[in-house]
């Protein structure tokens, strides 16, 4: 049932034979996956199948036990997310990820400020107006609408601030996206801005991981879908195959079974 | 299995438009009163600053001469230098309650270098070297051991202040050198040289906090540590500068305590803690970090000034100010208790 290749196939991000322990309990075996330019891959599976786990592994949260992971082709040892996020993956948390007392062009380039020259010219000081225009585009680029940039973001619905969170990910240079449950505590206009926003992305060749307990949403947003049963890699799945009811029946277990027996 | 098809179908049943009407209501709600709250707090002060100016204007007539507005600036110059210190170390989220030690052990060491001989000059800086060792540490135990600063600063104080009576043998050193009184005690026209030092800190507190990225970094890492991190701060080393920061400016304000009595004591920082957290509290600062401006700790500082001065005026005991600026120190914190709860 694995739709993927077996070589390194052009995708922008490969991982071969992923597993990892904690203590003795096998989180995850021996799991492969890749995500390609402008692909969307659904990450379905119960509580505790090891959908997290995978995520922090491929962002570099956590080390895997054994198993490689190939990022455009190349084998890649992250140690940090930080490294991770220097070769252009990004993951998007469900909260924690904005400053609320910052605006939204405050938090889009936290830790990378645009400066100038101040007064006495040696000294750099913050380049408001630059980063606001900047800002802006950047938004605009992805069709989020946000009346006022330097809003503070404690301000902004839900899922407005994911939306910033995903702006500022893409305006870096992020190529692969790794969304963590993104809608999950959204109102359901702001699922459908985050879907629409997600379709935006892939226009720009950004490759999205999409981790949901939302089946529905992953089967009409996702390309691809892989299911994660026990730790294990139980179906990867083209979506033109398959309907919301074969995901279910992936996830707990039922088609496997019958696939088997 | 059905049991999570059901789930899945739940998950995705439209959620009551009505509730989606509630919830945005409910934001504009919160929004709005936050936005109430902060102008209060805002004008509040400055109603604050004008009533207290207006009490005391009507009791004395003498605390609207020049001449005593002067010198009140320059009593709260010494509390205004520690609060810009403060503020920033608020606004990120930690607390330095070391301070009123720093200055007696900075104090302390001038006045024994001195009575060894030393340049008064080569002391001091000796004695600020000293007080960034003491900020230096507080921050290692902060952000390193991941210990409370409350608690960290409480357990410095305790140990620099028992330092600097020990060094000091519990007695009070005169300095008797010309060029180093005119720091606390000399004017530039006729602006006592220690509020230009005051306003020189809090500019320069101000241009960071406004100006540059490591402003911003400050109220990001207050505001919420994990994005900023995750953002490429330095979150650590940062917090660790500010505790020094802040113990220099400590320093400092033992230096000018020093040079304004000419006598080095460790007594000399005593009345400082209350006083400085109150201004920055009062001055809109949350001890949840995140939020604050120097303007406000300026105005708080301000406010302070005029009690000090005015009890002195009429001739309170120093008593009923520790009453009222313990009842002020409350009160602010309520406020942004008031302020915390109107964004959830």
């Amino acid at each position: 049932m694995t739709a993927g290749g077996n070589g390194p196939s052009g995708a922008l991000l490969e991982a071969r034979g992923i597993t990892r322990y904690f203590g003795s309990v096998a989180a995850l075996q021996e799991v492969d996956f890749q995500v390609s330019a402008g692909e969307v891959v659904g990450l379905v599976g119960d509580n505790g199948a090891g959908k997290s786990t995978l995520l922090k592994i491929l962002c570099g949260a956590l080390r895997p036990t054994s198993g490689q992971i190939f990022v455009d082709g190349e084998e890649a040892h992250f140690q940090s997310p930080r490294e991770s996020r220097d070769r252009g993956i990004e993951v998007v948390y469900q909260d924690l990820a904005l400053a609320t007392e910052l605006s939204v062009t405050e938090n889009i380039f936290l830790g990378r400020e645009r400066r100038r020259a101040g007064a006495l010219g040696a000294l750099r000081v913050l380049d408001r107006p630059t980063m606001a225009v900047e800002a802006k585009s950047t938004l605009d680029s992805l069709g989020i609408q946000i009346g006022d940039v330097s809003a503070r973001c404690g301000l902004l619905s839900g899922g407005e601030r994911q939306a910033v969170a995903v702006a500022r990910a893409i305006r870096w240079g992020s190529k692969l996206l790794l969304l963590d449950e993104p809608t999950a505590a959204l109102a359901v206009m702001e699922q459908r801005k985050i879907g629409g926003l997600i379709s935006e992305v892939t226009k720009h060749d950004v490759g999205v991981i999409l981790v949901s307990h939302n089946l529905r949403q992953v089967h009409e947003l996702c390309d691809r879908i892989v299911v994660l049963l026990h730790g294990r890699m139980a179906a990867n799945l083209r979506k033109a195959d398959i309907t919301v009811e074969d995901i279910v029946m992936w996830i707990t277990g039922v088609a496997a079974e019958a696939a088997s027996g | 299995m059905s049991n999570l098809q059901e789930e899945q179908a739940a998950a995705v049943q439209p959620v009551d438009v009505a509730d989606r009407a509630t919830g945005e209501r409910r934001e504009g709600q919160l929004a709005r009163r936050r936005h109430v709250i902060e102008r209060l707090q805002g004008q509040g002060l400055i109603l604050i600053l004008a009533v207290v100016v207006g009490i005391m204007w009507s009791s004395s007539p003498y605390f609207m001469s020049t001449d005593n507005l002067l010198t009140a600036a320059s009593v709260v110059s010494i509390l205004g230098i520690m609060a810009v210190g403060e503020t920033l170390i608020i606004i990120a989220a930690e607390i330095d309650i070391s301070i009123g030690s720093v200055m007696a052990v900075t104090s302390v060491l001038i006045g024994s270098l001195v009575a060894k001989g030393m340049n008064v000059w080569v002391a001091v800086a000796v004695a600020m070297l000293l007080a960034a060792g003491v900020g230096f540490v507080n921050g290692i135990l902060t952000v390193w051991f991941r210990i409370n600063s409350l608690v960290v600063t409480l357990g410095m104080y305790s140990i620099v202040l028992g330092i600097a009576y020990v060094l000091s043998n519990s007695s009070t050193v005169i300095i008797d050198q010309q060029g180093f009184s005119w720091l606390g005690s000399g004017k530039i026209g006729s602006v006592p040289v220690s509020v230009f030092i005051f306003l020189g800190v809090w500019l320069a507190g101000q241009a960071v906090l406004k100006l540059t990225a490591l402003g911003r970094h400050i109220f990001a890492v207050g505001d919420n540590y994990d994005a900023a991190v995750r953002a490429g701060i330095r979150a650590d080393g940062l917090r660790i500068g500010l505790f020094v920061a802040m113990s220099l400016s400590a320093g400092l304000a033992g230096v000018i305590v020093t040079s304004e009595l000419s006598s080095a004591a460790p007594q000399v920082g005593d009345p400082y803690l209350l006083a400085v957290v109150t201004a920055v509290i009062l001055g809109g600062a949350s001890l949840a970090g995140g939020r604050g401006t120097l303007v406000g700790t300026l105005i708080a500082v301000a406010i302070l000034g005029v009690l000090q001065n005015g009890f002195a005026l009429l001739q309170f005991s120093v008593y009923t100010e520790y009453i009222v600026l313990g009842c002020l120190l409350i009160f602010a914190v309520l406020t942004d208790q008031l302020v915390r709860r109107s964004e959830r």
